[in-house]
């Protein structure tokens, strides 16, 4: 509680302070948008010439608000990959701003990842990297499928959880440990096929940002990091149809205004057809009929129906499904599993410097299987649904504050492996509960720049997580009527950073940020699974806490021409769960029955280079790291390795532009090899060999490593045609590495005469694959009836 | 009847990317820890009531082939078991295969042939198993048995219950779903749990007289059934490394006679086999490993009580 009042006055000092200064102070504020489709730019940097300390960013909906005394300015406006726009302002009144930037810039200019200018070392922000999708699609990707989680992936303290998976870890953290958000819905479940592809099609999506190191306190829920993705808002200005066809998917989108500047919507979708493809060839066998596709939806509007208010509606809808039919045996099933997401967003202005934001968000994600094989079937589904609402604010009441506050409220209702099956006339059940919660914070941050060395980012979250009936205890019996509570943690969570400048072109930046997280995915894979279950703290499963300490060195090189970073961090992470030793999946049992608790810590390096301008362009990541982890019931206590522990991890992303045609990009990737159970010994029972396996993850396969390389050859780069396309032609693992991807034990005895033999097979996943991919973009730039559409 | 495991369902989903993978073999590094004493050691009662009998061997470290049978030191010798039934303790004495007369060897292949151990007369080398050779004690449906094992400075204990016997009825052969040869059938049992108890199966077929083979998912609880009266099929026993395709695995051939042998087992006995056949059956990218959960303290493996059924069944 003494901390909470620490807290408390501090923040109504910074208030005050804010008003105490004496000089008559005025404050310019609009949006930074794309002047080619109208889209608002996201972390836009809004400075003063003379001085660029008196600045601020964009939100995430392109606002921005700076609080200036009197005075004539020249006010720069810069986007990483656009040009810069320097406006002479006369400040003696608040005055609105909404300015347009042009993409691309005089000198021929790439750029991997947007941080404009020397943000990285002028910013209190830690372990964040924003990462606009346009600048990721000229990278090598497997298949084809340009995909933003794996381009995360070659990020420092940013670990890809198996071989061309989209599912990650960070700095040591489980997979369930990532806030995945899209438009601020919560994706559940954010892969296909197993998670080698990810739910995000990269046409539909503006930005990402991942944050891996000092969440500030406006996210919360998770102890590892936050992917905010924010999809396209939709052109504004005129028509436009992208697409491409690829070799695992093709994609659509169409973009455009429905009142020019005013409202704009896009509709933007994917799918995988190779076993449609496929299917004449099984029509003549026993399998007719078995098909796996998955697709993808996303559509979004938005309404500015005054120059104060702004309304966005998004959605997103996408699902696997696989159909099998064996006629063989008469053995059927169908699986269908996906996320469903939508969100309503106003934006309103009370004032130049007070921005607001209403979200009703809805979000669901279902897994179900539904098989029968003659009088027989069984049908099981889990999945979770969300109701959330916030409110959020941006106050911006000086130069030296950027505050931020707001509320959160979900509900949530969690559905276990709900299995039914049918045996001729019989049925049966297995009787697990649906688990009911309610989930709410209340968080404040500032951003307070406290002189032009040093400034800091201090917030704090409180939150309030309560399990609530209908519910029946396993453990007293008692039943609990409809949102009763069952369980109540709360949670207070002190967020602090700070940076203070060495010179003009390096800082030192630190970090403490606790977290907690009350609903948990345990996985005993080394990907997640569809059918991996989302469960929420209940009287058995306590919340999750994690504590992180972070420290950086960041130094800009040749006029910010290189940004480099040393970032080192520790994690001590409390409660973490496991499944037992000796885990056998069994529908009838809810798997918190399952669960072993324990502890962990993680703690690491990370190296990072980076070039954004200039012909040559890309970035080197190397992370040095250690991940363990202690349970009574694991190993007997001792610790042990984390899955998510890997000692080396380089990634090496280079992008060249040899002339406007033709554009050539390369990654690199090599990892310490996953840590694995070894076998102890073999043994014999009822005359099998059966395995006694050693330490958890003592021992570790061969090292992982790749190179990819990509080239984009666009045939008309500087065409005044409405179409325009472009060729990306890849190859993945160029010199056809075999990494292992999983081991497995082959064992044989001969009963009557106890020969036996076993050996171990190591199995590599994917060999050198070339793909070619071509996108299209055809622009209505004359379209000027917008109206006629709706 | 056992739930089809989605997680291997979800395998099917890979094959467009196995299709690429490929496979080297792989040189795991041999562990040097000190080999665990593994023990398999049963006792019956239903209609038969059997003696208790040990077969105590070593864990060996990774091989790539062997011959358990002539392996020095595979069998443990000299140890000196005991089982209390809570009254009386008897002593298992060692009898080694090669010192027997016939009329001996029939009897402890009787015995090892009810398990899913199979006859001792093929294998060469000389095998040895502990049993309570004058029958001082068979087992008594509802008794514990406590097995007591010292050998090499070592302690082992494991305790079995004999279970109530839940039987099955109405057995029948029908012909199965799909595009099949005709001589194949599929075995429907209806069984009538037991409400308001645990219940515990474990199954055996054994066809035209050879030894008894376990289901491919032999055990089961009563979680998703308890107190229900249901048919299902009971698919014939394979062995592990079977060359069964998915044509005719688990059916059986017209003209067969068949054994089977129902069994109820204590909650560790469930546990033993639901483990070890979880983990021998999950492997790869999706799945970590099981540690197989023995009812043996000091040592590894299986002290097994059965309180069996056994019906005598003509494909037809």
């Amino acid at each position: 509680m003494k901390r909470l009042n620490y807290y408390l006055l501090l923040f109504i000092g910074l208030f005050f302070s804010t008003w105490l200064g004496g000089q008559q102070q005025f404050t310019l504020s609009g949006y930074v948008k794309d002047s080619g489709n109208g889209e608002t730019l996201i972390a836009a940097n809004i400075y003063t010439k003379d001085n660029p300390a008196q600045g601020t960013t964009s939100n995430i909906y392109g606002f921005y608000s700076l609080t200036l005394p009197e005075g004539n300015y020249t006010i720069v406006f810069s986007y990483l990959g656009f040009t810069d726009k320097e406006i002479e302002v006369e400040l003696k009144a608040d005055a609105r701003l909404t300015v347009e930037l042009i993409e691309g810039v005089s000198i021929e200019e790439v750029i991997v990842t947007a941080e404009a200018k020397d943000n990285n070392v002028s910013g209190t922000e830690m372990g964040t990297i924003n990462l606009p999708v346009d600048n990721i699609k000229t990278l090598p990707a497997l298949l084809g499928e340009v995909d933003v989680l794996k381009t995360l992936q070659l990020l420092p303290g940013v670990l890809s959880s198996s071989e061309g998976n989209a599912g990650f870890y960070v700095r040591g953290g489980g997979p369930d440990q990532n806030l995945v958000l899209l438009d601020e819905a919560v994706v559940y479940n954010s892969g296909h096929m197993l998670g080698f592809f990810s739910v995000f099609n990269a046409d539909a999506i503006k930005n990402t940002t991942l944050i891996k190191g000092g969440m500030p306190a406006y996210y919360g829920g998770r102890l590892s990091s936050v992917v905010d993705i924010q999809m396209k808002e939709g052109n504004n200005k005129h028509y436009a149809v992208t697409g491409g066809i690829g070799l695992i998917a093709s994609r659509l989108t169409v973009e455009g205004p429905i009142q020019k500047n005013v409202s704009s919507f896009i509709v933007s979708g994917r799918r995988t057809y190779a076993f449609d493809l496929a299917q004449p060839a099984l029509e003549d066998t026993n399998f007719k009929g078995t098909n796996y596709f998955f697709y993808d939806l996303n559509l979004k509007v938005n309404y500015r129906f005054s120059d104060r208010d702004r309304l966005y509606l998004s959605g997103y809808f996408g699902r696997d499904v696989l159909n099998y039919n064996s006629q063989l045996r008469g053995f059927n099933f169908r699986m269908p599993y996906g996320n469903s997401t939508g969100t309503l967003r106003w934006n309103h202005l009370f004032s130049d410097k007070l921005f607001m934001n209403v979200s009703a968000i809805y979000n669901d994600y279902e897994f179900s299987f539904a098989g029968s094989q003659s009088d027989f079937s069984v049908a099981v589904r889990s999945g979770v649904r969300d109701y959330n609402a916030k409110l959020d604010f941006d106050f911006f009441p000086s130069v030296k504050h950027a505050l931020k506050f707001g509320i959160n409220y979900t509900y949530h209702q969690l559905t276990p492996n709900l299995a039914n099956a049918t045996s001729g006339d019989v049925e049966f059940e297995n009787a697990l509960q649906v688990k009911y919660a309610h989930e709410a914070a209340i968080y404040i941050q500032d951003d307070y720049k406290i002189s032009q060395r040093l400034s800091m980012n201090i917030g704090l979250r409180g939150n309030l997580f309560s399990q609530v009936g209908p519910y029946t205890s396993e453990l007293t019996g008692k039943v609990y009527d409809n949102l009763e509570p069952v369980k109540t943690y709360l949670g207070l969570e002190p967020r602090w950073s700070a940076k203070y400048s060495l010179d003009k072109s390096a800082s030192l930046k630190a970090g403490i940020t606790m977290n907690n997280q009350y609903l948990h995915l345990v996985s005993n894979t080394t990907s997640t699974l569809p059918t991996d279950i989302w469960v929420p703290s209940t009287e058995v499963v306590r919340p999750q806490r994690g504590i992180q300490y972070a420290l950086g060195y960041f130094r800009n090189f040749k006029d910010d021409l290189y940004e480099t970073s040393v970032e080192v961090y520790y994690k001590d992470l409390r409660n973490q769960i496991d499944y037992g030793e000796s885990y056998v999946m069994d529908v009838a049992v809810d798997v918190e029955n399952d669960f072993v608790f324990g502890n962990g810590r993680s703690f690491g390096a990370e190296f990072f280079i980076k070039k954004s301008k200039g012909k040559l362009n890309g970035w080197i990541g190397y992370t040095l790291a250690k991940t363990d982890r202690r349970f009574e019931d694991i190993n007997e206590g001792r610790r042990f390795n984390a899955t998510y522990d890997r000692t080396h991890d380089l990634s090496v992303v280079l992008n060249y532009k040899i002339n406007p045609k033709w554009h050539l990009g390369a990654v690199f990737v090599y990892g310490t090899g996953n840590a694995f159970t070894p076998i102890k010994s073999l043994y014999l029972i009822e005359n099998n060999l059966n395995v006694e396996y050693g330490d958890r993850n003592s021992a570790r396969i061969a090292p992982y490593h790749r190179m990819d390389l990509s080239a984009t050859l666009t045939p008309k780069p500087h065409t005044d045609k409405n179409f325009s396309s472009s060729w990306v032609f890849s190859v993945y693992n160029l010199y056809n590495r075999r990494n292992p991807f999983f081991i497995y034990y082959f064992t044989e005895t001969n009963e009557e005469t106890l020969n036996a033999t076993a050996s171990a097979n190591q199995v590599s996943l994917f060999p050198i694959i070339p793909s070619v991919t071509w996108n299209f973009t055809w622009e209505g730039k004359k379209a000027d009836h917008p109206n006629e559409v709706f | 009847m056992k739930y089809f495991s989605i997680k291997s369902i979800l395998i099917l989903l890979g094959p467009c990317f196995l299709l690429l993978a490929c496979e080297e073999e792989f040189i795991p590094e041999v562990n040097s820890d000190p080999q665990d004493i593994v023990v398999e050691g049963y006792i019956e009662a239903g209609d038969f009531n059997l003696p208790p009998y040990v077969i105590l061997t070593r864990s060996q470290p990774f091989f790539t082939a062997i011959n358990f049978g002539t392996l020095d030191d595979f069998f443990v010798h000299d140890a000196f078991i005991t089982v209390f039934d809570g009254d009386n303790t008897v002593v298992l004495e060692e009898l080694c295969w090669n010192d027997l007369d016939e009329e001996q060897k029939e009897l402890i292949n009787v015995l090892i042939n009810q398990s899913g151990i199979g006859g001792l007369d093929s294998i060469p080398g000389n095998v040895c198993v502990y049993v309570d050779f004058d029958l001082e004690m068979t087992g008594e449906i509802g008794k514990s048995y406590d097995l007591r094992i010292e050998v090499e400075d070592k302690v082992l204990r494991a305790s079995t219950t004999l279970q109530n016997r839940v039987p099955l009825d109405s057995f029948e052969f029908i012909i199965p779903e799909g595009n099949l040869p005709d001589t194949l059938r599929e075995l429907r049992v209806v069984l009538r749990d037991v409400p308001g108890e645990l219940n515990y199966y474990r199954y055996f077929t054994s066809i035209n007289g050879d030894r008894f083979i376990p289901g491919f998912n032999s055990v089961i609880d009563d979680a998703l059934f308890d107190g229900q009266e249901f048919e299902f099929p009971l698919p014939k026993g394979e062995p592990r490394n079977t060359s069964a395709g998915p044509t005719t695995f688990g059916l059986y051939t017209l003209g067969d006679t068949v054994v089977v042998r129902w069994t109820n087992i204590d909650q560790d006995n469930f546990n033993f086999w639901n483990t070890l056949e979880f983990n021998a059956i999950n492997q790869g990218p999706f799945s970590s490993y099981t540690r197989v959960e023995s009812n043996v303290e000091g040592g590894i493996g299986i002290w097994g009580g059965y309180a069996a059924y056994y019906y005598p069944l003509l494909v037809e």
